[in-house]
Parts: structure tokens; C-alpha cells; sequence
């Protein structure tokens, strides 16, 4: 089960918004397609996301990837500790595998509800 | 680099575009160090790829790169491989050479194996001289990059690497068998008919824009 109180897009990144603030990861179905993760690049503290475009990138099996911002914002945190923690993503995607908190200035209005995102995966097979 | 970049983002069909190497060029793996090859001779043009893996000496090679839709290829990473490198090695069976797709060893490189070339993992295409052929992908999007170097001479630079002249004699006539048969067999592995093509406007252009703030660019040759 997904927790019902994230939102999630289609290129399987979820955010959670609390006030102003969104803390954003990428889902179980994202992980178990990459599989043997490699490598991962997060923004710094103080840097700008946008919307749509890449916050980062995760290397897996071979092929490289980039991570899709739901939301725009400032960096407030990075999940340091992720980059060499990377099993966190298998064992807890939606918790300690989280990547940043973002301090919103926009967010999607594309985003999908937990049922929506397990249809989603279930028709991308 | 550009190109490749420009045919991810922009190709309207599925391509495949073969290339060499003018001048002979390291290319770095997207998250490696640049600070790792500082013993490379200093006139030693360097670029940094956007996938992944070890570095590789392009020297006398031919170089490969696919662009398509990603549900183009099976969604597992490890079987769209699969499916480009035994259309691999039936393009060079055709021209003499044999090879064989490892099935063992790790799955995937680290960015700390300096040389792509020094580092097989399963999928990468073997001869009993060592790796012939090395690759990666990058996805986004929805679509993806597969590209790959096929080596044709032995560069003194990596002298670890398997070679096309160690089995057959690179002449033209190999080269361009080697050059349609690459072709063919991909396009039958997709279940596509090829016709030979040219970058549109918008690829040309878009290619020129990545040459400039990209891929030439200090801050992403040296952004590690």
C-alpha cells in the first residue's frame, strides 16, 4: 500500500506538502524498475527547483536517469546521508529514502492520489 | 556528444546513427571524477557523456547511438540490452567476428572503475581478448540513449581491450559490411525498416545549442 497522503506524478516521483514545505522522493515501482542503484546526484541546500524540469539524477543498471521536480521552490534540504545509503531507496522509499524538502513557490496541478498512481503502474506494467 | 544529446530530445523516429572519432577523444562517464585522469597527456581532448559507467578512449572504433521511445524497448533494463547486443553480435558475425554477451560477472559499473574497458559486467559484448563493446543508456522522458563503442583497432591508450582487427582485417569493405549489418540486424531486433537519413533543422539546431552551453562547456566537462 502507498501512502495516501502523498501525491505522485507520472515519471514516479511523490512528494508530501506540509505547509510550504514539500519533501519530495521517488516511488517503490521507480526503484524496482531501476534496480542495483549506482549512483545518485542531489541539488545543495539553497538551490532552485522547477517544476517539470530535473533536480537530479540516479544512475542504476546501466542507464542514467533524471529526477522530475513536481514542484518549484528553493532547496531547503538534501537527504546527504541518501547518496551513500542507497539501499534506503528499496527499504523505504517513502521514508528515510526521502531526497529533498523544497520550500514551494509552485507545485503541479498534475499530481495523482495514491489510487490513481497504483492504476498508473499497473497499466505502465 | 551533442548530437546524441539532440537526437534524445528531438528525434521524431527512432534513430540510429554511427559515428567515429575525429580527433581521438577520452569521454568521461557522467558522475566520474575529472580529477582521476589528470595523468592523461595534457592535449588529450576530453568530454563528459551523460550516461553513466568508466571512461572510454575512443580511438579507431565505431561508435553507435540509438534514440527511441522507451516502451520502444523492453521496459527491463537489463533485457533491452539483451535485445541491442545479440543484434550485435549477428552484425558481426556477418563480417567475420566472433563474440559473445557475458552472462556472468557484476551488473553494472561503478563510477570509481576508471575505464569502462577494464571493468565487464553482464550484457557487455566478449572475445577471448577481453570487452569488445561498451555501452550504457540514459532514459528520460520517456525515451532513451543507447549508445555504444564497438572497438576496431586496439588504442595503445587501453591496450586491455578486445579488438575487431584481432579476429579479421578492418579493410573498408569490413568496415562498411560491419556499418549495414550493425544497421539491419537493430532495425530487424525493433521490428523497423531503415532508410538512411540527415539531422532535421531542429536537431541540427538544438545539437549546436547542447555543443555550446553543454557539452562544451568547462562547467559540465569539469562538473565533478
Amino acid at each position: 500500500m502507498r501512502p495516501e497522503d502523498l501525491k505522485y506524478q507520472q515519471t514516479h516521483e511523490w512528494v508530501k506538502i506540509e505547509g510550504d514545505t514539500a519533501t519530495i522522493g521517488i516511488t517503490d515501482h521507480a526503484v524496482s524498475h531501476l534496480s542495483d542503484l549506482v549512483f545518485l546526484d542531489l541539488p545543495a541546500a539553497g538551490s532552485s527547483v522547477t517544476m517539470g524540469e530535473s533536480f537530479g539524477e540516479i544512475e542504476s543498471v546501466k542507464a542514467v536517469s533524471p529526477l522530475i521536480s513536481p514542484v518549484s521552490g528553493e532547496v531547503l534540504e538534501s537527504n546527504e546521508t541518501l547518496s551513500d545509503s542507497l539501499e534506503w531507496l528499496s527499504e523505504e522509499p517513502f521514508g528515510k529514502a526521502w531526497m529533498i524538502k523544497v520550500k514551494l513557490t509552485d507545485t503541479s496541478g498534475d499530481l495523482m492520489d495514491a489510487a490513481a498512481y497504483d492504476a498508473h503502474c499497473t497499466a505502465e506494467g | 556528444m551533442a548530437v546524441d544529446g539532440a537526437l534524445l530530445a528531438a528525434a521524431q523516429t527512432p534513430t540510429l546513427r554511427l559515428y567515429s572519432w575525429r580527433p581521438h577523444a577520452v569521454s568521461l562517464g557522467y558522475f566520474q571524477s575529472i580529477s582521476d585522469f589528470e595523468d592523461l597527456p595534457e592535449d588529450t581532448p576530453l568530454v563528459r557523456r551523460t550516461t553513466g559507467g568508466g571512461a572510454i578512449f575512443h580511438g579507431d572504433e565505431l561508435t553507435y547511438s540509438l534514440a527511441l521511445q522507451a516502451d520502444r524497448l523492453p521496459s527491463d533494463l537489463a533485457a533491452s540490452y539483451v535485445l541491442v547486443h545479440d543484434a550485435l553480435v549477428r552484425a558481426l558475425t556477418t563480417v567475420g567476428v566472433t563474440c559473445v554477451r557475458a552472462r556472468e560477472g557484476r551488473v553494472s559499473a561503478r563510477p570509481q572503475d576508471r575505464w569502462c574497458f577494464a571493468h565487464p559486467v553482464q550484457g557487455d559484448l566478449m572475445t577471448d581478448r577481453g570487452k569488445l563493446c561498451g555501452s550504457a543508456q540514459r532514459r528520460e522522458r520517456g525515451r532513451v540513449l543507447h549508445h555504444g563503442s564497438l572497438v576496431v583497432r586496439r588504442p595503445s591508450q587501453t591496450p586491455f581491450v578486445a579488438a575487431i582487427a584481432d579476429q579479421v582485417e578492418p579493410t573498408a569493405k569490413v568496415r562498411r559490411g560491419l556499418h549495414r549489418a550493425v544497421t539491419s540486424e537493430l532495425a530487424a531486433a525493433l521490428s523497423l525498416r531503415p532508410c538512411q537519413g540527415q539531422l532535421d533543422d531542429h536537431e541540427r539546431n538544438l545539437a549546436a545549442r547542447l555543443e555550446r552551453d553543454v557539452f562544451g562547456a568547462d562547467s559540465h566537462i569539469a562538473r565533478r
